[in-house]
């Protein structure tokens, strides 16, 4: 049985996605582009190109090229829609005889579904290629206000292509679905989409079995592409005022402000200022000129705020058709590029009251969700369950907040880091802190904060019976184990003795939102200084390592160590254990690193003086040869 | 008797369904993680892609100043154009190549792309390049742009 992939058929772009290892993943295409240009050709030899390469020589024979055809896919000739189009497009379109249209490509006429087709095939075979198998099945994608007619014409479409299309979804679904929202019962959804060339709503009401479009609205001619525009014209006249030149009718000057018109934009949704530089736009009279400006977030929403208010009042026309009120809606779901700038996502919110699902790609959230219906389908037709519903059943939760142990010096160490799914489990491997320790306490903590006091306490054990034995020698390994019910274990095994206790912790996964969101924000707030808390401790541990070692390194070498040295160690030491308890990070960072180096030191002498006394090296270099000599005989002898 | 044998035959049917589904999802596992180090070299090409792109722009404003520099190119002005050999020097390290849009060379979409039709002798061939256009390890990642005879 071949694969179901999902298709969002675009009226510039196209995408497609199928559902592996659990995920929607869009699927790429031939040349390596997420999304496919909706766009046919047929070039000056008779080559037919689709997608990009067709986009490309779109310029030298625009009436061959055909796009925008979901514009007319469905529709009669004499729909006012299509007259109005129809303006707008430099390739010839007829009335066919059954009232449809037919767009003329070449020699030939086709109609709209045929050219869709096409777009559709080359997405099959590059689909085919990439996943390496056939595909015999899809899901294709249609407006919510698509008619009967238009939805029959995509279906066709599909099939002409080679499909079996499975179902004819809406796009505003396919984006609900993405977002599992469609589990839920009786919720009314808007889903605001706003594209490159177009600007949709819809409202959804999810019912328990079905899904109907209670209204749609939007403007079929309003889209991102028009934001760049105003960017655009913007520049233009800044120019003109600034450098007395009207870069409108330099053509190559126009592609490449529309180019960083466009990137403009973009950048603005996530910084506040962004520089437009463009060196060498054109020559004036004294020689070339460069435009350079700097646009700030603000800038951008005042040129555009007429747009983002057309789209508000659209969706409470829209709204009002479908006889609801702002707080009928549960749902909000944002759909397009577009809708990543940050002012319309505050206007929307604002108007709903309430945040909105933005968090998967707007440009590829539609074809993500009709790979999840096609996925659906799927497991249907090979009698399982879906991938998805899969890991619901099994694996449904994650830990909201970090897991771990509190360590030495009041330290949180984390075993089980925030948002692990579960099942899951953990272990490391710890020490004690003092000679001759025989237990350790193990106190289990919940929460993002670097020290143990600020996070919640889980719970706490002790085991004992440790061999005695110098610090850091034994091996304490802890482990942590959450099942799938959110019950968490932690054991603490000594490896030596092979003694072990544990502990058992109910409802660590059960935790309020709020309180899970509460603590987030707190660690957030608290992150500079917890650092430096951190530092300060790990710095300390290291100077008590520090001093511990070298006191029984001095002891250990005793006679030894020359007398000076002895002496500058035994001052660093003394220097460093006053500094170590106070709060000077740096004075510590210091004093440790003076101690380190006067003890290699030490060491290094030490090192040197058991290879050969001194003024004995080369004597010594001869007594070996003997040896090996002896080494040798005794071989043989064996 | 018969409550059991159904109970019975529900479980059996339910641990079926639950192995299946965890040697499905075992299996999904050890293929991702195939998959993943598949993906992970293209991510680093992907980003290989994307850097290379953004620093076209930079090799375009040279080619600009280039245009506009006075002819004698002495001192001040030949160590700076001389930059742009070291910005082009380490794109050809990482595999960038400038893609052919000499004039009179055929119109090939397929690496070039027109933005301007122009009268002409030869039909469909590059009129002027524009911009450069370039190939990353021989996939193009900028066409170049072209005006082409009608």
């Amino acid at each position: 049985m071949g694969k179901i992939i999902g298709i969002d058929l675009g009226t510039t772009f196209s995408a497609m996605a199928n559902v592996t290892g659990g995920e929607p993943r869009i699927i790429e295409n031939r040349e390596g582009g997420r999304t496919t240009p909706s766009i046919v050709a047929l070039s000056k030899s008779g080559e037919r190109l689709v997608g990009v390469i067709a986009r490309r020589q779109q310029i030298t024979n625009p009436q061959n090229t055909i796009f925008s055809a979901k514009r007319l896919i469905g529709r009669r000739y004499n729909d006012p829609e299509v007259q109005k189009d129809k303006k707008l497009l430099p390739y010839e379109i007829k009335e066919a005889s059954d009232g449809g249209i037919e767009i003329k490509m070449g020699e030939n006429w086709h109609k709209p579904a045929e050219i869709s087709a096409m777009v559709l095939k080359k997405l099959k075979q590059d689909a085919e290629e990439k996943l390496g198998e056939k595909i015999t099945d899809a899901i294709i994608t249609c407006p919510a206000y698509f008619d009967d007619s238009q939805r029959k014409a995509t279906k066709i479409a599909g099939e002409i292509a080679g499909f079996n299309v499975r179902r004819v979804i809406n796009e505003p679904t396919a984006a609900a679905l993405a977002y599992g929202l469609t589990k839920k019962k009786n919720e009314q959804i808007v889903v605001y989409d706003f594209g490159g060339g177009t600007f949709d709503i819809s409202v959804l009401d999810i019912a328990e079995d079905t899904i109907e479009v209670k209204a749609t609205g939007g403007d079929t001619h309003l889209g991102g592409d028009d934001f760049d525009q105003k960017v655009m014209d913007w520049l233009i006249e800044q120019f003109k005022k600034d450098q007395g030149i009207d870069l409108s009718k330099d053509q190559l000057a126009l592609q490449r402000i529309k180019e960083v018109a466009e990137k403009a934009k973009i950048e603005l949704s996530t910084s506040l200022e962004t520089e437009i530089n463009l060196p060498f736009i054109t020559s004036g009279q004294d020689g070339p000129k460069h435009l350079y400006y700097k646009m700030s977030r603000a800038v951008l929403e005042n040129l555009v705020s007429d747009y983002i208010s057309k789209s508000i009042n659209l969706v409470k026309e829209t709204l009002k058709e479908a006889d609801l009120k702002i707080e009928d809606i549960e749902e909000v779901v944002m759909v397009g590029g577009q809708t990543r700038m940050p002012k319309i996502q505050e206007e929307v919110k604002r108007l709903f009251n309430k945040e909105v699902n933005k968090e998967i790609n707007p440009d590829e959230v539609v074809a993500l969700g009709v790979a999840i219906q096609g996925e659906i389908l799927s497991a249907k037709d090979e009698g399982r369950k879906t991938e998805g519903d899969v890991k619901d059943m099994l694996l449904l939760d994650v830990t909201p907040l970090s897991l771990g142990i509190e360590t030495l010096g009041g330290v949180s160490t984390v075993l089980i880091s925030k948002n692990t799914t579960i099942p899951a489990s953990k272990s490391q491997v710890f020490s004690t802190a003092a000679d001759n320790q025989t237990s350790v306490q193990v106190h289990v903590l919940q929460g993002e904060r670097p020290m143990a006091k600020d996070n919640k306490s889980l719970g706490q054990f002790i085991l004992d019976g440790i061999p005695p034995a110098m610090r850091g020698i034994p091996q304490i390994e802890v482990q942590f184990d959450i099942d799938a019910n959110g019950i968490l274990s932690v054991s603490a095994k000594d490896k030596a003795s092979g003694k072990s206790q544990s502990i058992r912790i109910e409802g660590s996964t059960g935790i309020s939102k709020e309180e899970v969101e509460k603590m987030k924000k707190d660690a957030e707030m608290h992150a500079e200084e917890d650092k430096k808390k951190k530092e300060l401790i790990e710095e300390r541990n290291l100077a008590d390592n520090l001093i511990h070692t070298s006191e029984k390194t001095l002891k250990d070498l005793g006679e030894k160590v020359e007398e000076s040295k002895k002496k500058e160690a035994n001052e660093k030491i003394e220097e460093l254990k006053k500094v170590k308890d106070q709060d000077d990070l740096n004075a510590i960072k210091e004093k440790n690193s003076q101690l380190s180096q006067i003890m290699q030191q030490i060491g290094k002498d030490a090192y040197s003086q058991e290879k050969a006394p001194e003024g004995q090296e080369n004597q010594s270099k001869e007594n070996e040869k003997p040896e090996e000599g002896e080494y040798k005989e005794e071989k043989e002898s064996n | 008797m018969e409550e059991i044998k159904k109970e019975l035959e529900k479980c059996k049917k339910e641990k079926e369904e639950i192995l299946n589904s965890f040697k499905r999802e075992r299996a999904d596992f050890i293929n991702y993680k195939k998959d993943e180090m598949e993906r992970a070299g293209k991510t680093l090409n992907y980003f290989l892609e994307e850097t290379v792109s953004e620093l076209l722009p930079v090799l375009d404003s040279f080619a600009l100043a280039r245009k506009e520099a006075p002819e004698k190119k002495e001192g001040w002005m030949e160590g700076f154009l001389k930059i742009e050999n070291q910005l082009k020097e380490f794109l050809k390290s990482l595999g960038v190549e400038e893609i052919d849009a000499s004039l009179g060379k055929d119109f090939d979409p397929n690496f070039h792309e027109a933005v301007e039709v122009v009268e002409g002798e030869k039909s469909q061939t590059i009129n002027e390049e524009i911009q450069k256009g370039y190939l990353l390890k021989g996939r193009v990642i900028r066409p170049s742009k072209v005006k082409v005879v009608k």
